[in-house]
């Protein structure tokens, strides 16, 4: 055997794990994550410290792991709790690019869409004295028609007038980011904080402290009505018609026009579906992780979530998962750097690295069959 | 050592999943025009790209004038005198003759002996003296947006000489061509040759072979199967040996059984994005066991009178009637249903998702009803069974069979699938638009003969088509259009192949 092909032979062994193509969708963004970890840990390495201590730190900050102590009233739970309690607008704003993104469609404009229905309903129930029971649900259907109509506004001008939604989205969130701060700054400021006045407990997303045995815990309650969506989404892109016109008029519009399918008509519902869930994303944000709404800043959560939906495959259940592990890693940060000594640039580092190699994805699928074939070759010119 | 310019021996070269070349040797003289004869997928066009530098063998040795050479890229090729002329030109359509010819090799001169620029009026003298001394006339300073598909090829041919080629490869340089142009084209491949060049001449068309060529290798599943002197073999056995079976290439065909109108167009009158007439004042209809067929040189408006009926164009004014009943502004889906079926001429932009698999490819026309979906629900099951079916009835081959992503398919398999989907709707009016595109000659023959059995089903069919022969072959009645316009219709067995040919070029009209 010439030196070559055992080569070969060896590059096949080290990726047999993930030359499975049924098993791909799963196994290459594993890989990208374990690769991106182990190049955190040169970097952490570099510095002078222990990368598995400084994991294992952060998963304890992140309340996946116990810490050795806790404050008063504080335990693993109230941590994990507050992990989800973050999570939620990320998964929200994940599955609004990933919708948008099966019909060929690039939402920049999720932060926007986030902010417009986080201050609508800020303002039309955050401030209105309403009782809870008919607070949440009315913040959750605000969130989605302010969202969605923004996000259709985006489809009906790429449909209408041909505005690439790249560009119609980038403007729509500075338009947003600027009227919505001039509304708070004239009518909403609260002079203390700077912010918008804090929106009253009844309407808010997450219950804050409350009490149970003995500990005082955050529950997001958007959380759970996530997951449902996530699931909801992918029945409705593998089971229904609609999800076909969907995807169909994102693999291929001229095919999709010549099958009768209503290209104009798909673009938009893809949009106001997408600006839906970014609005979910804005009050599960701004209304429930936060209760203000601090003026001229887009939240990067809508940016955040291009990156976390392709570490997710686009898929709607990855989603849940890539989510997960980036709000991990942004959880655990503060006290990974306390008790590790690093810095929390590093953990927005490994956020980095891993969003960069989840985006290599595609080369190691390429990479994978290319090696693959050549095993193949190899085995021949054996036998 | 020998007498061959170019000798290609054992070559090899394989691709994931089939054998391109297998073992292939060809030598090939000086001064002769030598055919590569098969069907699609029989591996010509991969030999030539190896000689032409695209790929390199996997196996085998080429010598070029007695020297062994590894040809590394088109560069190269160019270095040892091979040029090609390839099927869909490369030309830069806002740039002049001249500048494309020159492009990549610009003759620099420098100003004041510090400033280089590109000397091109030396460039245009040379290229007139050039196009003069072959017989290709052209004015080097117009811009190939402003050619005719016949002159652009003309620029293709100048092109390679004008880089000093003495092996020139024609990639099925006919296929664009009227039956006059044909003419004119194997006139100077004639004269190539007669000046000393080298020519290879890759084609599925036997009667070119016929006429220019000197000796023909054919080709059969990347397999070289024999080397033919061309005089003293017959058009049916080339034919023979390129299919590995005997071919009917007459399709046989009884009279039509004209029934009721199914189809009525009436001064239809399409523009395109630019304002720009297309279409002009087109009337015809087809009846029920008729096809009528659409001839003309490409680009003339024929493809857009298809659109137009199918509604992926917009009717500016005109008429359109499917039945008796006015679908001239109809959703497509309305016109799908009212019965309309269309293969159209680009498969892959139009005709397939092809990132989705084939069962859904299959069902891409009928998946929003029963029994395919339920109340917004799809039924995957249906979707299974169907393409299952399909797949047997229609043979339409593919790795993975209903879970095939359609991508990976072959040309041939990708258009039978279309097929069998627009055929499975059953409608009235069957649009076929260049159906035997890039599709082998065996498949060509089962093509024509369900064009033929579903018109005597009683189905209308409208084909779309730049082959003559496939249009002389197949159809009852023939529109000839020329810019647009409908120069000529008359029942087929009315015509000659050279009258369509004249109606197609403008030259005659009623």
């Amino acid at each position: 055997m010439s030196k070559d092909s055992k080569k070969n032979s060896l590059s096949y062994s080290l990726i047999r794990p993930i030359s499975n193509e049924k098993w791909q969708p799963i196994s290459i963004p594993l890989v990208s994550i374990i690769i991106s970890f182990i190049a955190a840990a040169i970097v952490i390495l570099v510095i002078g410290k222990n990368p598995l201590q400084a994991f294992y730190n952060l998963f304890q900050g992140a309340g996946i792991l116990p810490k050795p102590t806790y404050a008063g009233y504080k335990s693993m739970l109230t941590d994990f709790l507050s992990l989800l309690n973050a999570m939620t607008p990320l998964v929200f704003a994940s599955l609004a690019v990933a919708v948008a993104f099966k019909a060929g469609l690039f939402n920049i404009g999720v932060s926007g869409q986030m902010l417009v229905s986080g201050f609508l309903a800020t303002i039309i129930v955050g401030y209105s004295g309403l009782d809870a029971v008919m607070a949440k649900p009315l913040v959750l259907v605000i969130g989605i028609v302010a969202g969605g109509l923004m996000g259709g506004l985006v489809g009906w001008l790429k449909y209408r007038f041909n505005i690439n939604e790249v560009v119609s989205t980038i403007m729509l969130n500075y338009i947003a980011q600027y009227v919505i701060s001039f509304f708070i700054q004239m009518y909403y400021i609260d002079p203390v904080s700077r912010q918008s006045r804090y929106i009253a407990e009844a309407s808010r997303l997450t219950l804050v402290n409350v009490e149970i045995a003995n500990l005082k815990m955050d529950i997001p309650l958007g959380f759970i009505l996530a997951i449902i969506i996530a699931i909801l989404i992918k029945f409705l892109m593998d089971k229904t018609v609609v999800g076909f016109e969907i995807k169909a008029i994102g693999s291929n519009r001229n095919a999709a026009k010549y099958a009768g399918i209503n290209v104009g008509g798909n673009t938009v519902l893809a949009m106001v579906l997408s600006g839906g869930l970014a609005g979910l994303a804005g009050v599960t944000y701004y209304l429930g992780y936060f209760s203000s709404i601090q003026p001229k800043v887009l939240s990067s959560i809508g940016f955040d979530s291009i990156a976390v939906s392709l570490l997710g495959n686009s898929h709607p259940i990855g989603v849940i998962f890539s989510s997960f592990l980036i709000s991990v890693i942004d959880q655990g940060n503060t006290y990974m750097s306390s008790q590790a000594g690093i810095r929390q640039e590093i953990s927005s580092v490994i956020i980095g690295l891993i969003l960069l190699f989840s985006a290599c994805g595609e080369y190691l699928k390429h990479k994978v069959s290319r090696v693959k074939e050549k095993e193949v070759e190899r085995k021949e010119s054996e036998a | 050592m020998s007498d061959y310019i170019v000798e290609m021996k054992h070559i090899t070269k394989r691709f994931p999943g089939i054998v391109a070349n297998d073992d292939v040797s060809i030598g090939i003289k000086k001064g002769e025009i030598f055919a590569l004869l098969g069907e699609n997928g029989a591996g010509k066009s991969t030999l030539m790209s190896i000689l032409g530098g695209m790929y390199e063998p996997d196996e085998g040795e080429i010598y070029i004038r007695g020297e062994k050479v590894q040809i590394s890229s088109p560069n190269h090729a160019a270095r040892l005198n091979i040029g090609m002329v390839h099927q869909h030109f490369k030309l830069v359509s806002d740039y002049t003759i001249t500048e494309n010819i020159v492009l990549g090799v610009e003759p620099i001169k420098k100003l004041a002996g510090l400033f280089p620029y590109v000397d091109i009026r030396n460039a245009n003298r040379k290229i007139e003296e050039l196009s003069k001394s072959f017989g290709l006339e052209v004015d080097p300073t117009k811009k190939i947006a402003d050619l005719t598909v016949s002159m652009q090829q003309r620029v293709e041919i100048l092109k390679v000489l004008y880089r000093e080629a003495e092996i020139l490869i024609f990639d099925e340089p006919t296929a664009v061509l009227t039956p006059q142009e044909i003419e004119f084209l194997l006139g100077i491949i004639e004269g190539l040759r007669d000046g000393g060049k080298t020519i290879i001449l890759i084609t599925h068309k036997l009667e070119e072979i016929k006429k220019v060529a000197d000796r023909c290798a054919v080709l059969n599943k990347g397999k070289l199967v024999d080397v033919l002197d061309v005089k003293k073999t017959s058009v049916n056995l080339m034919a023979q040996l390129m299919v590995g079976r005997e071919v009917n290439f007459k399709s046989e065909k009884t009279p039509p059984q004209l029934k009721e109108e199914v189809l009525k167009v009436e001064h239809l009158t399409v523009k395109n994005e630019d304002g720009f007439e297309v279409v002009k004042d087109v009337s015809f209809t087809i009846r029920s066991g008729e096809i009528f067929a659409i001839a003309g040189v490409a680009d003339n408006g024929q493809v857009e009178i298809a659109d137009a009926i199918a509604g992926l164009t917009k009717v500016s004014s005109g008429k359109i009637l499917l039945q008796g009943k006015d679908i001239t502004n109809e959703r497509i889906r309305k016109r799908t249903e009212a019965g309309i079926s269309y293969i159209p001429e680009d498969r892959q932009t139009f005709g397939l998702v092809l990132d989705f698999d084939l069962s859904t490819n299959l069902a891409l026309k009928q998946y929003y009803r029963e029994p395919f979906s339920k109340k917004g629900i799809l039924n995957k099951e249906e979707f299974e069974q169907f393409g299952s079916k399909m797949i047997d009835k229609y043979d339409i081959r593919s790795g993975q069979g209903i879970k095939t992503q359609v991508r990976s398919m072959s040309g041939g398999n990708q258009q039978k699938a279309i097929i069998a989907r627009e055929i499975e709707l059953k409608s009235p009016l069957m649009i076929f638009v260049q159906p035997t595109r890039g599709v082998d000659i065996g498949a060509i023959e089962n093509i024509h003969k369900m064009m033929i059995h579903e018109r005597d089903q009683g189905k209308a069919i409208l084909l779309v088509s730049l082959e003559l022969e496939e249009i002389m072959n197949v159809a009852d009645t023939i529109g000839v259009i020329y810019n647009g316009q409908l120069q000529k219709v008359a029942s087929s067995d009315t015509l000659t192949t050279n009258e369509v040919g004249e109606y197609m070029m403008g030259a005659k009209h009623e």
